[in-house]
């Protein structure tokens, strides 16, 4: 409370004393609310901070790039072609690396470099398919489920049904009905990759469907299907971008999976898969263990650095660690 | 609560209700030499129908369908006709479910433990050595198939401590590395859960009120973060709990436990189609009743959600 | 006062303005007659409109309960209430964001809510527009202004060949002080005042008649806040629009309003005049209202008493309230007991010194 004097000394001051105009300044009040904040370039700035990240993104850019390029250079040899011992005229089985076969050979003979590679190929193939897939059919359901409320209970419900039977055994019965190929394997996977990712996209569009701009959208009578081209997937771009990277090493696991309990690729084409189940095979003879070695290193080198890179860019791409 | 737990059982009940009709109609589409048994290449045509007539799979499908849900009322999972021909399939998982279980069950008490230690330790070295490089484990487990890393454990697992590499149910030295196998993954995916837990909710303001009232940072994590984190934990433990009567596919084939992991995958490869419908009819069966379970024990545990759906709030 | 039969049949009663000059909110055909007569036109009208969001349980939440009122071609109709009173639920159901439970809103006599025609809603979309109160959250941040503003033209198809939408867009940037070279920009590059002079010109590059303004300038800078003001006082004057302005803000609203509506939970409590309902409230919660104003004179603000509107005083357990016109265009929400007790302050004149500090 205030003392009776403190009361007169106050009223003792002229009203012009109490108060004082603030200077307006019209420059000072238009800069409020502006930002020089660009989405774009602060998720890159924040990636590019992560040092392990960068190092990943070249590396694995030069793999991918390399396991490409990799039949075409001279030198390779073919991965299914056998090799025959010219001293014995048998095949050159289990012959350990060397100058010649670099990888070594396999138990029948065949060259584990090329194979390697041709496996990394065709595994990498079979998740960025998977992956894509994954993004367009998993967003589009996602949008719809998310934005398009008569339908929301519907989807609810179908997702509640399908999600309650593990995914294990979704994959083992599309692969033993369909029969081992590699159709077999993608369909198979884009049968159940897709169900994470819709409800993914739901919830981020739950989040984003009811601001403003959205109404405003709304207002103004756009159609449904360009509010959400428009106005919802520009801002999903970023976490599709994460998911497809963490779905790499999800769809390698699968493909693993599935080799290991007989339902993988013929033999004949060489995967991620084929090639560890080969090594494991021979994994109790010390001496043949780099048929194991080899691919294990190359595949948990991939799964590891996608995995990395997908987390990596989700903080990134999140505002909330862009200051 | 009552009406809560009524209405979400009555939910589960139709959601499995329309999952046994999609493994009905998905079991249709299986090749049918998963019928015949053993002498498939010896039975003629005429034989063969036979067999399909007896099981009653050249009936109508709403006859089939009919039969099908009788059958599972009365609790009949059917029977094997290749893995073991004409035994009952009850009389083989009741042969496995125990050492699946047992396995399961002291996986997911080592993760807990495991996990939850794991969490805590990282989340009070947040952005220091520990934290990341048990964010490295995590890393590396979430990413690497479970084929590989479980192969190498097993493979310098056993030449370097000198554990047994095969199952032997009466030896408990060969139980250990089975087990440790089992929870890696699940210490991983515990630890991350609680670390990020535990960073949202040390940065809330009641965690600041106990703070500045003088409270110890023990007390703060053992009465307030910790009881908080039980709750989602709730959420998922009924579910966990169920599945490990599914086993570890890959663990329990590469020590040869005689437990449930291998059966689907035997059953689909040697194509006994009544196991394997009986087989993924249980593990459905499984999800809905972990998820219904969690979900009221979480409605008993968290009076929001109770309140919530029971819609009594406003 | 006030006949049984006249509460009983409020909106078909045909013969209410014989009644000491109360009128029920809610005109017949002879009443509308009379008011064109005086009045402009009216562009807008509320019937007893209602709206409910579901709840959390089987009770639906009110947000609008029983509402009516009207707006005339080329006003300015402040609505003000405090927050969660269901104004902004009016301005959105208007909009057809909101869906109406009960009750009509018809634009220029046509019925506009539940179920219209596509000609019928083609035109509401192009005449009726909305500028928001956040312009952080009402503009797309990843599109350009470009077509942020042009939006609203690809939908009805307002244009023949790019160069007409560029040149409709050029027009409307430059309306609202804008430079044309912005619309290759981004949001993000703006600041508020003039992302929200954006928001306008989003909503005038339609030509529309009718503006609903929710809270337009509350999350401005205050010292921006007059600018954008006078540019909808500018753009009204010269395109002869009307504007339905939602504040919460009483002296913003007395600034640019001709006539205000006071909402308390989900129902109008009063309408009148700008100026009549400033000197002359008669609803206590709008009374409690003014008296909160603050005034730029510590000496008078030290003495203000400031009222608190305790919804305890009605007694309407009996006697429910309705919604009458007490005097000329002065409406309030009211029962027989109440109307008599307003009807007497009318009379005694004795109102106007209560807010002296506001005149």
């Amino acid at each position: 409370m205030m003392t009776a004097k403190e009361k007169e000394v106050i009223q003792a001051i002229e009203e012009q004393e109490l108060f004082t105009f603030a200077q307006y300044d019209p420059e000072a009040a238009e800069r409020t609310g502006y930002s020089d904040y660009s989405y774009w370039r602060s998720t890159i700035r924040v990636f590019l901070r992560n040092k392990t990240a960068v190092f990943l993104l070249i590396l694995m850019t030069s793999l991918v790039a390399f396991t490409f390029i990799q039949p075409y250079l001279p030198g390779q040899k073919d991965p299914i072609k056998i090799h025959i011992d010219p001293n014995t005229g048998l095949q050159l089985r289990n012959h350990p690396p060397d100058k010649e076969f670099w990888f070594g050979t396999n138990s029948i003979g065949q060259d584990l470099w090329a194979r390697l590679w041709s496996g990394t190929r065709t595994s990498l193939l079979i998740a960025i398919i998977v992956g894509i897939w994954e993004i367009v059919f998993g967003t589009f359901v996602g949008a719809i489920w998310g934005y398009v409320r008569p339908l929301e209970a519907f989807l609810t419900e179908a997702y509640n049904v399908i999600s309650n039977i593990p995914t294990t055994i979704i994959l083992m019965l599309i692969a033993y009905i369909l029969r081992p190929s590699f159709q077999t394997m993608i369909i198979a996977m884009c049968a159940t990759g897709w169900l994470g990712m819709a409800r993914f996209v739901r919830n981020q569009i739950v989040i984003i469907r009811d601001r403003e701009y959205n109404l405003a959208s709304r207002c103004l009578g756009t159609p449904t299907g360009r509010i959400i081209v428009k106005n919802l997937l520009p801002y999903l771009v970023s976490v599709m971008v994460m998911r497809v990277a963490l779905s790499i090493p999800g769809t390698i696991g699968w493909e693993v999976f599935l080799t290991y309990i007989g339902l993988g690729l013929p033999l004949n084409i060489p995967s991620l898969g084929n090639l560890l189940n080969e090594g494991r095979r021979v994994m109790m003879a010390p001496a043949l263990r780099y048929q194991l070695f080899f691919p294990a290193v190359v595949l948990s080198v991939i799964t590891v650095s996608f995995y990395v890179l997908g987390n990596a860019f989700a903080d990134a791409s999140d505002p909330r660690n862009h200051f | 609560m009552l009406k809560y737990s009524l209405r979400r059982l009555l939910h589960s009940l139709v959601t499995l209700f329309m999952v046994l009709t999609l493994v009905f109609l998905l079991m249709r589409l299986l090749p049918v030499e998963g019928y015949y048994g053993e002498r498939a290449d010896k039975l003629t045509p005429a034989q063969k129908e036979a067999i399909l007539r007896k099981m009653g799979l050249l009936d109508p499908w709403y006859v089939q369908l009919r039969n099908f849900y009788l059958q599972l009322l009365r609790g009949d999972l059917g029977v094997s006709v290749i893995y073991r021909a004409n035994v009952p399939v009850k009389e083989i998982l009741a042969a496995k479910i125990p050492y699946s279980v047992a396995f399961g069950l002291g996986a997911l008490v080592l993760s807990l433990v495991a996990g939850l230690a794991m969490g805590i330790h990282m989340a009070q070295n947040k952005g220091l050595f520990w934290d990341k490089f048990w964010t490295w484990y995590v890393v590396f487990i979430n990413a690497v198939p479970g084929a590989v890393y479980l192969l190498f454990i097993q493979l310098y697992g056993t030449s370097i401590t000198g554990l047994p590499m095969l199952f032997d149910r009466y030896n408990v030295r060969s139980w250990i590395l089975p087990l440790v196998s089992m929870s890696l993954s699940g210490i991983a995916a515990n630890a991350m859960w609680l670390r990020r837990f535990m960073v949202d909710e040390l940065n809330k303001d009641y965690i600041r009120l106990a703070r500045a009232k003088g409270m110890s940072s023990r007390a703060i994590m053992v009465k307030h973060v910790l009881r908080n984190a039980f709750v989602p934990l709730a959420n998922y433990l009924p579910a966990s709990i169920l599945f490990t009567i599914s086993g570890s596919i890959y663990v329990e084939s590469l020590y040869s436990i005689p437990g449930m992991g291998g059966l689907l995958v035997t059953a689909i490869s040697r194509q006994d189609n009544p196991l394997v419908q009986a087989l993924v009819l249980i593990y459905s069966s499984l999800g809905i009743l972990g998820l219904f379970l969690g979900d009221v024990l979480m409605a008993i545990l968290d009076p929001r959600i109770r309140l919530e759906k029971q819609g009594g709030a406003r | 006062m006030m006949s049984e039969t006249c509460i009983k049949t409020q909106s078909t009663n045909m013969n209410t303005g014989v009644n000491q000059g109360i009128n029920p909110a809610v005109a017949d055909g002879a009443l509308e007659a009379e008011q064109k007569a005086k009045k402009a036109e009216v562009i807008l009208e509320l019937k007893n409109v209602r709206v409910q969001f579901k709840g959390k349980g089987r009770k639906p939440i009110v947000a609008v309960n029983d509402v009516s009122f009207q707006v005339y071609k080329g006003e300015t109709l402040g609505l003000v209430g405090e927050t969660g009173s269901g104004k902004t639920s009016i301005g959105r159901a208007i909009v057809r964001i909101n869906e109406t439970a009960a009750g009509e809103i018809l634009f220029k006599g046509r019925r506009i809510n539940g179920v219209i025609p596509k000609e019928l809603d083609r035109e509401v979309t192009r005449k009726i527009q909305m500028i928001f109160q956040d312009p952080m959250a009402s503009l797309n941040e990843r599109a350009k202004v470009d077509y942020i503003v042009s939006e609203g033209l690809y939908n009805i198809g307002g244009f023949k060949d790019e160069a007409e939408r560029r040149a409709k867009v050029e027009k409307a940037l430059l309306e609202v002080g804008l430079l044309p070279e912005f619309a290759s920009r981004f949001p993000h590059e703006f600041s508020g005042g003039q992302r929200q002079r954006i928001g306008i010109a989003r909503a005038l590059i339609m030509e529309p008649e009718f503006i609903i303004a929710d809270e337009p300038i509350s999350s401005l800078d205050v010292s921006i806040r007059a600018q954008v003001l006078n540019l909808l006082l500018d753009l009204q004057k010269k395109k002869g629009l009307t504007y339905l302005f939602i504040s919460h803000d009483l002296s913003v609203v007395r600034f640019i309003a001709d006539r205000v509506a006071v909402m308390y939970k989900g129902r109008l409590v009063e309408l009148a005049d700008t100026e009549e309902l400033f000197h002359s409230p008669l609803h206590p919660y709008t009374r409690a209202l003014l008296s909160a104003i603050p005034v730029p004179d510590p000496r008078i603000e030290k003495k203000k008493k400031v009222l608190v509107y305790d919804p305890s005083c009605h007694d309407y357990s009996k006697d429910p309230p309705r919604w009458v016109e007490i005097k000329k265009g002065h409406f309030v929400l009211a029962n027989n007991a109440e109307i008599d007790q307003y009807l007497a302050k009318i009379d005694a004149g004795g109102l106007a010194n209560e807010f002296l500090w506001l005149q």
